[in-house]
C-alpha cells in the first residue's frame, strides 16, 4: 500500500447519502455498513445512488507473506486459477474431465521425475509420457468451455474485472450493472465453493511470462526485486509477491489445492459493495448464496519478525539499462501512530511541484528526472522507499547524497506551516475527488479492510491534523537514520555477449507446454 | 437468456428504437451458463445527465453539466493543434510547447508562484499536446474557482516560456530518450510506427522528438506555435461540477476577455499513402523474452466501418482473455501475459498491431498463431454466438461511460473534436446492434492483411525456435 491510497482518505462535508454526520469536517464518516455471516463472511457495504452501477469485490487475507519458500508466488499464481473456472463453470461436463484432469497430474508428476534424473533419465521412457500427456490433454480441451467466468462477465457489461495480489491480500474487482448483482453473487460463491484447477500447467506458464515481462526485463522490476531481497532478511516481505523464478516453475496443484482451502474460506474473506443497491436485500442475497459456505480453522499468523537492522546494507544490480537508485528505510506496521507523521513526510519529499525533493534534485541541482518517496503501510512493518532517476552524467551517487542532505535538513528544523498546510489540504481535496469514484471507494474499503479495518479510512483525518511540525522531525530521525536502511542502486552491465549464455540454460531445458 | 434492455432508452432516442440483444444461438455449454440464462434481471433506467453546449461570443464553444453533488470544479479545453503540425527538423515543438506552457508559468505570474498557489488549494492546471490534440485542464474545489480560472485562463492566454524552464525541459526529455532503449516494449512501439509509416509523414515520427531535433526548437518557435494555435475559436471547452451555468459563462467571458478569434492557419499534413508489404524486423535486445508487435495501418477515426471494426477486433484480439488471439497465445498454451490486437484510429490511418511478449523459445510459435488466426477470421465468418458475445459487451458495459460528470462532458468535447456526428452516444447502442456477421467478415478482409503484415521482434534471435527468416527476409535494425 503506497501513499497515493493512503492520500484518497479524508472527511468532507457533503450532502450525498455516502456520510453520515453533523457539518463540522472532521465529523463526517464514510457511512459503511457491515453484516458479518455465520460462516464468518464479512459483508461491507456502502450506497451510492448516483448511477446504476455496483462496485464489487471479494477480498482474501492472503498474500504472499503468507508463503514460505518453495511456494513463493503461490498466492499470486492462485489468483489466476480463480478465472479457470468451477465444476459448473468453464467444463462441458465435469465427471468427464475430473479422472482426466488427476490423470494429468499424474503424468506430469513421472515427467518430472523422470526428467529430474538429468543424464541417467529414460529419454524413451520421457518420450512415451509426453505422448501420453498430449492425449490426455487433447481429450480435456474438448471438455473445456474457454474461459467462461470471464466472458459471462464480460457480455453482462462488466467493467474493470480483474484481480490483484499484494504482500497482504488477493483481491477479486468487478464492477456491474446495478441490476446484475445476482449473477455476481452466484459466480463469486461458486468460485469460493468449487473451484477448478483446469488449465493448471499453462497458467504457470503465463506466470512465468508475466514475471519475464515485469521482472526479468524490466530495470524498476528487477531493481525493486533485490531492494526488497535485502531490506528483509527474515521476514517473508523478502520475496516477491510473483514469487521466484524457481518456485513458480515448480509449485503442484496439491501446494495450491492445500492454500485453496486454508486461506479461501469466508471467516477470511470481505466483501465490499459501493453503489446502487439496496441493503437489506444485499444482505439477503449475500446470505443466500455465500451462506452454506463451511468456515475453516483461522489461518496462521505470520510469527517471524524481521530483526532490527544493524547497519547499513547495498546491493548493486547489473543490467542493461540506464541507472536507477533506490533506498529503504524500515518502518511499523499499520496501527503505529508514527505512520501519519511518515505520510506527511513522503508528501513534503516528493509531492508536487513544490516538494523538497522535487525543487532541488530535479529543479535546482538538475541531477534527477524522477524522485520519488513512498510510505507503504502494511499488514505487518514494511518500508519507506525512496526511489530516483539520474539524468546523466550526473550518477546514482550524486543522487544519494543529495537526498541524504534533504532529508538532514529536516532532521535539523522543522517544515514550515505552510508546507504543513499545503499537505492537509491536498489529502483533504484528494479524498473529496475520490468520493466521484464508487470504484476507487470500494477498492479503498477493501484494502484497508484487508491490513486492519476500513475504520483507519474514518480516523484517518483526525489522526492527519494531530500531526505536527516536530512530529515530522521526529520521525525523519528516527526512522531515516543510516543504520536502518539499505541502499540499491542498479548500474549498467558492459554488453558482454558470454554473460547471457548462462542466464536462461535452466528455463530452456524446462518442458514446453505441448502444442 | 441475457434480456437486458435498457427500459428503452438509456439514451434519448427519437426514432423509439429498442435495443434489445438478440439471445445467444447456441445453448448454454456448461452447468453454470444454463443457472445463469434463468435469471431475470430488472432493467436497468437511466437517463444520461443532459449536457449543454453553448457558444460564446469570441467563438469558444463550450460543453456545460452541473453537478451538486460534490463541490469540486473541472474544466478542460481541446485545441486543434498537435505535433502533425510542427516541421520536421523540429520534431518535439508541439511536445515542449505544451509543456512549457505550464511550467514555465505567465507573463505576470512565475512558474513558482503558480505552484505554490496551486497546490496550497489543491488544484492543478496541467497542459499538454499530443500527436493531433492539444489540452488544458483545471481541476480545482469550489471555493477555488475564481482562482483557479484566473490561472487556468492566463496559462491559455499568456505562458512566458522563460528559457530555463525550456532547457530544462530539453535536459529531461534527452533523459528520456537515452532511456527508451531500456525498455524492450517501447523499442517495439517506437520501431514499429518509423518502419510503418513513409518516413516523410509525421505519424512516422516520435512526438517527443529527437536528440538533434530537440536542440533546434528555439524559445521563438515555441512562442509563435502557442499563438497560432491557442484561440478561443480553435478550442472546445468542457466544463463540470458544482457550479451555475449563467455564472459560470459570465466568469469565463470576463477571464477570458482579452482573447481574441483570429484565424489558425494550419499547414497542410500529407495523406497517409496506403502502403502495405510483407516484410520482418529485428532488433537485438540481450533479454529472455521477445517483444513482438506485428501489424500494418488500421482506420480514421472517422472510419464508417468503425463499428464492425472494434466488434472485429474484440473477437480476434481486443476482448480480454475470451478473444481468439488471447486466447490462444495465452489461454491455451500459456506463452504470453499478454496478447492483444487493437485498431489505434488517428485523424488520418491510423495502426492496427498485435503485441505479446513470450519467451524466447516460443518466438516463432507465437507469431505462427496469431497469423492464423488473422488467416481464419478473414476466411471464415465469425460464429453467431461470438458475435453476441461481443455486442452483449459493448451494449452492458455502456453504462460504464456516464460514471462521472467530468467524464460525461469529456466525451462529448472528444465526439466534436474528432468531428463525430454530435448524437454519437445518442446512436452509439444502435450503431453496435445492426452489425451482422456479414459485416465482420467484410471488414476483416478490407481491413485486415495478414499477407502484407509487418513483423518486428525485440529479442535474442539465437534462442527462438525457428528462425525468424521463416517469415521473410530479416531486416536488421541496430540501436543507437
Amino acid at each position: 500500500m503506497n501513499k497515493k491510497t493512503l492520500s484518497s482518505i479524508f472527511l468532507v462535508i457533503t450532502s450525498i447519502a455516502l456520510f453520515t454526520g453533523g457539518s463540522s469536517a472532521n465529523s463526517l464518516k464514510l457511512d459503511v455498513k457491515e453484516h458479518v455471516l455465520k460462516n464468518g463472511l464479512k459483508l461491507l457495504m456502502l450506497e451510492k445512488h448516483d448511477v446504476p452501477i455496483v462496485c464489487l469485490r471479494v477480498n482474501y487475507k492472503v498474500g504472499s507473506v503468507d508463503e514460505r519458500p518453495g511456494i513463493t508466488g503461490v498466492s499470486h499464481l492462485f489468483e489466476h486459477m480463480m478465472f479457470k473456472g468451477t465444476k459448473i463453470f468453464g467444463t462441458k461436463d465435469y465427471t468427464a474431465e475430473k479422472p482426466l484432469l488427476d490423470k494429468e497430474d499424474d503424468l506430469v508428476t513421472k515427467l518430472s521425475n523422470e526428467r529430474d534424473k538429468g543424464e541417467s533419465a529414460d529419454k524413451k521412457r520421457i518420450e512415451s509420457l509426453e505422448k501420453e500427456l498430449e492425449e490426455v490433454r487433447k481429450k480435456l480441451r474438448e471438455l473445456v468451455v474457454k474461459d467462461e467466468v470471464f466472458s459471462l462477465y464480460l457480455r453482462h457489461g462488466a467493467s474493470g474485472l480483474n484481480a490483484a495480489t499484494s504482500t497482504d491480500g488477493t483481491y477479486y474487482f468487478c464492477d456491474l450493472p446495478a441490476n446484475k448483482l445476482e449473477l455476481w453473487a452466484f459466480i463469486e460463491s461458486d468460485r469460493m465453493k468449487n473451484l477448478v484447477l483446469r488449465e493448471f500447467y499453462s497458467e504457470r506458464d503465463v506466470v512465468m511470462e508475466e514475471r519475464r515481462l515485469r521482472t526479468e526485463n524490466s530495470p524498476m522490476g528487477l531493481l525493486v526485486e533485490q531492494l526488497n531481497a535485502v531490506t528483509f532478511i527474515a521476514h517473508p516481505y523478502r520475496w516477491p509477491t510473483i514469487g521466484w523464478r524457481s518456485d513458480v516453475q515448480n509449485i503442484t496443484k496439491t501446494d495450491t489445492e492445500e492454500y485453496f482451502k486454508r486461506y479461501y474460506a469466508p471467516n477470511n474473506a470481505v466483501i465490499i459493495i459501493v453503489g446502487d443497491f439496496n441493503p437489506d436485500e444485499t444482505v439477503k442475497l449475500v446470505e443466500k448464496y455465500f451462506g452454506d459456505i463451511p468456515s475453516q480453522p483461522a489461518p496462521p499468523k505470520v510469527k517471524t519478525v524481521e530483526p532490527e537492522q544493524r547497519g547499513e546494507r547495498r546491493v548493486e544490480i547489473e543490467f542493461e539499462s540506464n541507472p536507477f537508485i533506490a533506498i529503504s528505510y524500515h518502518i511499523p506496521a499499520i496501527g503505529h501512530p508514527d505512520l501519519y507523521a511518515l505520510d506527511i513526510l513522503s508528501s513534503l519529499l516528493s509531492d508536487g511541484r513544490t516538494s523538497r525533493l522535487y525543487k532541488s534534485l530535479i529543479e535546482e541541482k538538475r541531477i534527477a528526472v524522477m524522485a520519488h518517496a513512498y510510505n507503504d503501510i502494511s499488514k505487518y512493518p514494511d518500508a519507506f522507499t525512496f526511489i530516483a532517476v539520474p539524468r546523466a552524467p550526473h550518477t546514482v551517487a550524486e543522487i544519494e547524497s543529495a537526498f541524504y542532505e534533504e532529508v538532514e535538513k529536516i532532521k535539523k528544523s522543522p517544515p514550515s506551516d505552510w508546507e504543513v498546510q499545503k499537505i492537509k489540504n491536498q489529502l483533504e481535496a484528494d479524498f473529496i475527488r475520490d468520493l466521484n469514484s464508487a470504484s476507487g471507494l470500494a477498492n479503498e474499503i477493501g484494502e484497508f479492510e484487508v491490513l486492519s479495518d476500513w475504520r483507519y479510512i474514518n480516523t484517518f483525518m483526525d489522526k492527519l491534523s494531530q500531526v505536527t511540525a516536530e512530529d515530522v522531525v521526529r520521525v525523519a530521525n528516527k526512522y531515516l537514520a543510516k543504520n536502518n536502511r539499505t541502499v540499491a542502486m542498479l548500474v549498467k552491465k558492459e554488453n558482454n555477449q558470454k554473460i547471457k549464455e548462462t542466464k536462461e540454460t535452466n528455463s530452456a531445458k524446462k518442458p514446453a507446454l505441448a502444442h | 437468456m441475457f434480456s437486458m434492455v435498457y427500459s428503452g432508452s438509456l439514451v434519448a432516442q427519437p426514432q423509439g428504437h429498442e435495443h434489445v440483444v438478440t439471445p445467444p444461438a447456441g445453448k448454454p455449454e456448461s452447468e453454470g451458463a444454463r443457472i445463469v440464462s434463468g435469471f431475470k434481471f430488472k432493467p436497468l433506467n437511466f437517463v444520461p445527465p443532459k449536457v449543454e453546449r453553448v457558444v460564446l461570443e469570441n467563438g469558444m464553444v463550450v460543453y456545460l453539466l452541473e453537478d451538486h453533488d460534490l463541490p469540486l470544479f473541472n474544466i478542460t479545453a481541446r485545441v486543434r493543434t498537435g505535433a502533425v503540425y510542427e516541421p520536421p527538423e523540429k520534431a518535439g515543438l508541439a511536445s515542449m510547447t505544451g509543456y512549457v506552457m505550464r511550467s514555465g508559468g505567465t507573463m505576470s505570474m512565475p512558474a513558482d508562484k503558480m505552484n505554490e498557489e496551486l497546490e496550497f488549494m489543491a488544484a492543478s492546471v496541467e497542459t499538454s499536446i499530443d500527436r493531433e490534440s492539444g489540452s488544458v485542464n483545471l481541476s480545482a474545489l469550489k471555493k477555488d474557482i475564481d482562482k483557479g480560472l484566473k490561472i487556468f485562463a492566463d496559462v491559455i492566454m499568456n505562458p512566458a516560456f522563460p528559457e530555463e524552464k525550456i532547457r530544462m525541459r530539453k535536459d529531461e526529455v534527452i533523459e528520456s530518450i537515452r532511456r527508451e532503449n531500456d525498455n524492450p516494449s517501447q523499442i517495439a512501439h517506437r520501431e514499429f510506427r518509423r518502419v510503418l509509416y513513409d518516413s516523410k509523414h509525421p505519424y512516422s515520427r516520435k512526438i517527443e522528438g529527437t536528440l538533434e531535433t530537440i536542440e533546434k526548437i528555439t524559445r521563438e518557435d515555441m512562442i509563435s506555435f502557442h499563438k497560432n494555435y491557442f484561440r478561443p475559436n480553435n478550442s472546445i471547452f468542457g466544463i463540470s461540477g458544482d457550479f451555475n451555468k449563467d455564472e459560470i459563462i459570465r466568469k469565463l467571458n470576463a477571464v477570458f476577455s482579452g482573447w481574441k478569434k483570429e484565424e489558425v492557419c494550419f499547414p497542410e499534413v500529407p495523406k497517409v499513402e496506403s502502403r502495405f508489404e510483407k516484410s520482418v524486423y529485428y532488433v537485438y535486445k540481450d533479454i529472455n523474452q521477445a517483444n513482438v508487435i506485428m501489424g500494418h495501418l488500421g482506420i480514421q477515426r472517422r472510419s464508417p466501418d468503425y463499428f464492425p471494426v472494434m466488434l472485429m477486433n474484440f473477437i480476434l484480439g481486443g476482448g480480454s482473455f475470451t478473444a481468439r488471439i488471447p486466447g490462444r497465445i495465452r489461454s491455451d498454451e500459456g506463452l504470453a501475459y499478454s496478447a492483444y490486437s487493437a485498431f489505434q484510429t488517428a485523424r488520418d490511418l491510423g495502426i492496427f498491431f498485435v503485441a505479446c511478449q513470450t519467451k524466447s523459445e516460443s518466438t516463432n510459435r507465437a507469431i505462427s498463431i496469431a497469423l492464423e488466426e488473422l488467416e481464419k477470421i478473414c476466411k471464415t465468418p465469425v460464429d453467431k454466438e461470438e458475435l453476441v458475445q461481443a455486442k452483449e459487451t459493448f451494449v452492458n458495459q455502456f453504462i460504464f461511460r456516464f460514471t462521472t460528470s467530468a467524464s460525461i462532458v469529456a466525451q462529448k468535447v472528444d465526439i466534436e473534436y474528432e468531428g463525430l456526428p454530435l448524437n454519437y452516444l445518442e446512436t452509439y447502442l444502435e450503431n453496435v446492434q445492426v452489425v451482422t456477421q456479414n459485416d465482420i467478415q467484410r471488414v476483416a478482409r478490407k481491413y485486415l492483411h495478414p499477407d502484407k503484415i509487418r513483423i518486428l521482434v525485440v529479442g535474442d534471435r539465437e534462442k527462438f525456435d525457428k528462425p525468424l527468416d521463416s517469415f521473410g527476409k530479416v531486416n536488421v535494425i541496430e540501436l543507437k
